[in-house]
């Protein structure tokens, strides 16, 4: 879905990514790699298999002309996760993607270590600007530019009638900030409260779609 | 010749001027000769005592040190309780013997005191004794003990609390054989299962049936007159003048609703009509604070209150004396349930039990005359255990492997001697061993996950400290929904509230909640916060689950109860008041005798409706109206709009369906059921809603508990998420499959669906094609639960919520 952001030109994609087709850049926030083996470090026996189809969805996410790509947090999930397994599948993946990576450090990155030996990532500042954009982590409004960041995992609820109810990823775009979705396939997402100028785009997987918010009123649901 | 022990406690009965029943020296005799026993009888009656003083008689005839009774309660809010009535006999006797509690509520320092200096007694809960298991050497508290006695059975079986109560059972068996194990129950209808389940195999329990003597009283408010009577809706706040007038001519009431928004609305209704009841009228239900619900029991109990509006919060519980009728609002949907309800009144001694129920719209006066034929008739409910969920015994091998860790042959067999377990496969055993040790087959090769692992003397235990103390932490079988907090700003928890109820909210809406009228304000870190309003006419929140089916056997009675009135037999004051509108119905279209199908076909501007009335409760019609959807579907191309209550269900098409040659070609026919339930449903959907309970019992996820550390945290993650990595990433793991399992089975009733097919295909089929819809449909027309039934996949269905937002916006502007 195109759109016009801070001037620009973007476009929101169905897995959660946010191309920026003048400068061939791709946002993407919240990967999350290693995360099952975390779980299963501490006791938790979660399948494996998340990181490898995490990697492989990114591959496919590059695949439309992207030249640079920029993460916005939250790379890794935690140190526990960061198996020898793990890393050797991100670092022969690193391999066969020749794209230039920004990372804006996210929480979970912090607790992380440092990147794996090979990464070939660049780590920028949180607020650090690209364009007209300043890039976060965690969103909060800059003074000047328009921020995109990560870390909530938005999701926006749809209640339909007959009791179906289901949360669906979301673009949460307000005035001055832009929260994508996560990206990891072992992430999930919690419903946000957009305000009355907010827009949502939610995800379905095939297609982005824009939910109607500012005229909805509880009743109307 | 009455031993010592027998002496002291008859003088004690004689002390209050009575004698102990029959049933009561029948099982000390029993329990004097090692027998085990299930005992029951109506509320009140003596139970208690019956099968405490046994042991007490023994205690005196022959002490021996150590912990020599455990008594399991259900109810951790019930244990203090009967602790105090335990005891009491023991304190007027001047007896050396302690009962002291044990729940999640003791201190450490209290449970340090209770292993230097064993009390005689302790009451725990299910969870509580697992806990008990999961130290290192549970033998020490354990090797003493004579009797086990498990309170309120009937409502522990049927859950997999029961299950785990079995598991826990045969456990202490294990540590002493000779254990005598003695289950305390409501009158059931299949008591010889549960006297089974209660001992496992080889154990051999006897019944006793208790007093029976108490009398029920079963009656009803009816409306004045039927012509301004609803038929359909469900809230029947019409009935209030009635009940109010129920209420003044008690001395202490209860009033039943079967959901808890219903007893808010219920309750601010009450008040309406009755504003000097405020401080006497009380509101008891699940999602209510603690220390509210704990002040309203006070309050009963001290006899400060004049009525109570509850749900089957109240089911259960302390005794209220001076309670003397118990009024039911709306359908009572099953015997037991009334007979249980019914039995909360009336404690004083000569006292009857007094249940009066109020009907919400006509058909409802079926239901209570055909519920009072049924009790009179002593036609309860059985109860089902639950069989081989793989959660609870993936849950208790990581309790025993925390404890002193087990040999894998030797509990194989342990656990078969559970009725639950008695046909576990030893392949299903294995997967469950794999799934606690190596995380299942998917995870053999991973080294860094370890939970329980196999020491060298071929013993698995758990070695890690944090993952024993998260297991300890999450040990349990009751998964409580996704719930927020509600506080008032700057003061007291009200209670909790489904979180997708708030998320509708803006700040500034009202809406009424714990009896009381509030205002939104905000939510932050998980609570909602909220400020007193002076009145609103405000939104009550709905709760998930509570819409409980109508029991097979009162679904029976219904039938029977029909036909009578079609024979012109209108055997109850309520089904002479419902006379006019069964006439209306026969006139219109059909009052179908027992052994008749009734099938409706209307047509409206709404489009082509189908009313079918199978009388099996609403999971079962819900099953079954998806099921004849998606027959319908595959012969034709047609998209069903479905609506359902207890009596029948409803198929809405745009185009006409000829429905006589559906059911020639196998419309009900039992063939293919499984398979075809589960095409006809958003199966998946379910299932992952199931998975939920599964994933914490099996400590496939953590729930957290107050003051745990930061790297905990990092393990939460949503069962929702974790279903969907199983699914793509572990297709084979066997809690996916339990999950559709019990899908099929609890939320479909799979079977009693299959006993449902066979009956109606059975029956004689009466087709009517009334020109508008007739007061049976009514209700169901109303009383709407619309899901379209179509294959969409999820991006479809994603797409349709959409578009309903984008219509309902559109007719905003």
């Amino acid at each position: 879905m195109r759109t016009q952001l801070a001037g620009e030109e973007v476009e929101f994609r169905p897995d959660g990514t946010l191309l920026w087709p003048s400068e061939s850049t791709l946002f993407v926030a919240d990967i999350h790699l290693g995360k099952g083996a975390s779980f299963r470090s501490q006791g938790l026996p979660v399948p494996p298999g998340s990181t490898l189809a995490t990697l492989e969805k990114l591959s496919m996410s590059l695949e439309s002309g992207v030249q640079r790509l920029i993460i916005l947090g939250d790379l890794w999930h935690a140190r526990q996760g960061k198996t020898a397994e793990a890393v050797e599948q991100f670092l022969s993946w690193r391999s066969r993607v020749s794209v230039e990576i920004l990372l804006v450090e996210g929480n979970h990155d912090r607790k992380s270590g440092q990147l794996p030996v090979g990464s070939d990532i660049q780590t920028v500042p949180d607020g650090a600007a690209v364009g007209p954009f300043r890039l976060h982590h965690e969103p909060e409004p800059m003074d000047e530019g328009h921020v995109l960041a990560g870390h909530l995992h938005p999701g926006y609820g749809l209640d339909g009638r007959g009791r179906q109810s289901i949360t669906v990823p979301c673009f949460w775009i307000t005035p001055d900030v832009t929260v994508l979705p996560s990206f990891g396939t072992f992430t999930g997402c919690s419903r946000i409260r957009p305000g009355e100028s907010d827009r949502v785009i939610v995800t379905t997987g095939t297609e982005c779609r824009e939910v109607p918010i500012s005229r909805l009123t509880e009743s109307s649901i | 010749m009455k031993t010592p022990g027998e002496q002291v406690i008859e003088s004690w009965f004689a002390m209050g001027g009575w004698e102990p029943f029959d049933f009561q020296r029948e099982i000390w005799r029993r329990y004097r000769d090692g027998e085990s026993g299930l005992v029951h009888s109506a509320t009140g009656t003596g139970k208690t005592l019956a099968a405490w003083l046994g042991a007490v008689i023994e205690g005196i005839d022959n002490p021996k040190d150590g912990l020599n009774v455990l008594w399991i309660t259900p109810l951790r809010a019930l244990a203090a309780d009967t602790t105090e009535s335990l005891l009491r006999p023991i304190r007027e006797l001047g007896l050396p013997l302690d009962v002291q509690l044990r729940t999640g509520d003791t201190t450490s320092a209290q449970r340090v005191k209770q292993a230097k200096n064993q009390p005689f007694a302790l009451v725990t809960t299910p969870e509580s004794l697992c806990l008990m298991l999961s130290q290192k050497d549970p033998e020490a508290i354990f090797g003493n003990l004579r009797c086990v006695v498990v309170d309120e059975w009937h409502e522990l079986m049927s859950s997999k609390r029961g299950v785990q109560t079995e598991l826990a059972l045969a456990r202490l068996r294990a540590y002493v054989p000779e254990l005598r194990t003695w289950g305390v129950s409501a009158t059931l209808g299949n008591l010889a299962a549960a006297a089974e389940t209660l001992v496992g195999a080889g154990g051999t329990a006897c019944i006793v049936k208790g007093f029976s003597g108490k009398e029920i009283i079963i009656d009803s408010v009816l409306p004045e007159s039927m012509r301004r009577f609803p038929w359909a809706g469900h809230f029947g706040t019409q009935m209030i003048p009635g009940v109010i007038k129920a209420i003044e001519e008690s001395e202490s009431c209860l009033v039943f609703t079967n959901t808890r928004a219903m007893a808010e609305i219920w309750f601010q209704q009450i008040l309406d009509e009755k504003p000097e009841w405020k401080g006497v009228l009380g509101l008891h239900h699940g999602s209510l604070d603690r220390e509210v619900r704990e002040a309203v029991e006070m309050g009963l109990k001290l006899g400060k209150l004049r009525a109570v509006v509850c749900t089957s919060s109240l089911d259960l519980g302390v005794d209220f004396s001076p309670v003397d009728r118990v009024i039911q609002v709306g359908s009572p949907k099953g015997v037991a349930r009334l007979l249980q309800r019914a039995g909360r009144s009336g404690h004083r001694p000569g006292a009857a039990s007094r249940v009066t129920c109020v009907p919400t719209h006509a058909f409802e006066m079926v239901d209570i005359a055909a519920a009072r034929e049924s009790a009179m008739a002593g036609k309860v409910e059985a109860r089902e255990g639950v069989l081989r969920p793989l959660d609870v015994l993936a849950q208790h091998l990581v309790t025993i492997a925390v404890g002193p860790g087990f040999d894998a042959d030797e509990l194989y067999r342990e656990v078969k001697t559970t009725r639950s377990f008695r046909d576990l496969t030893l392949s299903d055993w294995d997967w469950t061993l794999d799934f606690v040790v190596r995380g299942g087959e998917s995870l053999r090769a991973y080294p860094e996950y370890r939970r329980v692992v196999q020491g060298e003397d071929g013993r698995y235990r758990v070695e890690d400290k944090d993952i024993a103390h998260r297991h300890r932490m999450s040990i349990g079988t009751i998964v409580s929904d996704a719930a927020m907090t509600v506080r008032y700003q700057g003061g007291s928890v009200l209670g909790t509230v489904e979180e997708s109820f708030l998320s509708r909210l803006k700040p500034g809406d009202k809406f009424i909640f714990a009896g009381r009228p509030v205002q939104f304000l905000n939510i932050r870190d998980m609570t909602a916060y909220v400020k007193k309003v002076s009145s609103v006419q405000g939104a009550v929140p709905r709760w998930s689950g509570g819409r409980l089916p109508l029991s097979s056997e009162l679904s029976q009675a219904i039938r029977e109860e029909l036909d009578h009135a079609r024979n012109g037999e209108l055997r109850s004051p309520e089904m002479e008041m419902l006379a006019p509108i069964l006439e209306l119905q026969a006139r219109w279209s059909a009052v179908p005798a027992h052994d008749e199908f009734l099938i409706e076909q209307v047509e409206s501007k709404e489009g082509h409706h189908l009313f079918f009335y199978p009388f099996e409760g609403r999971l079962v019609h819900e099953g079954l109206a998806a099921l004849c959807a998606h027959r319908i579907s595959q012969n034709q191309k047609v998209t069903f709009t479905i609506a359902c209550n207890d009596y029948g269900f409803e198929l809405l098409s745009v185009t006409p369906i000829d429905i006589e040659s559906e059911i020639e070609r196998g419309l009900f026919s039992s063939r293919n059921l499984g398979p075809d339930i589960l095409e006809s449903l958003n199966s998946v959907e379910m299932a992952k809603r199931q998975f939920r309970e599964i994933a914490r019992i099996a400590g496939l996820v953590f729930q957290g508990y107050p003051g745990m550390n930061k790297s905990a945290r990092q393990l939460q993650v949503s069962t929702g998420l974790l279903f969907d990595v199983f699914t793509r990433f572990d297709p084979d793991n066997m809690l996916l499959q339990q999950a559709q399992r019990e899908v099929l089975e609890r939320q479909l009733e799979q079977s009693r669906l299959a006993i449902a097919l066979k009956r109606l295909s059975e029956s004689e089929l009466v087709l009517m094609r009334p020109e508008r819809p007739t007061p049976m449909s009514f209700p169901i027309l109303v009383d709407r639960l619309r899901e379209t039934v179509s294959n969409e996949s999820a991006a479809d269905r994603i797409n349709r919520l959409v578009d309903q937002l984008e219509m309902a916006a559109g007719n905003l502007a």
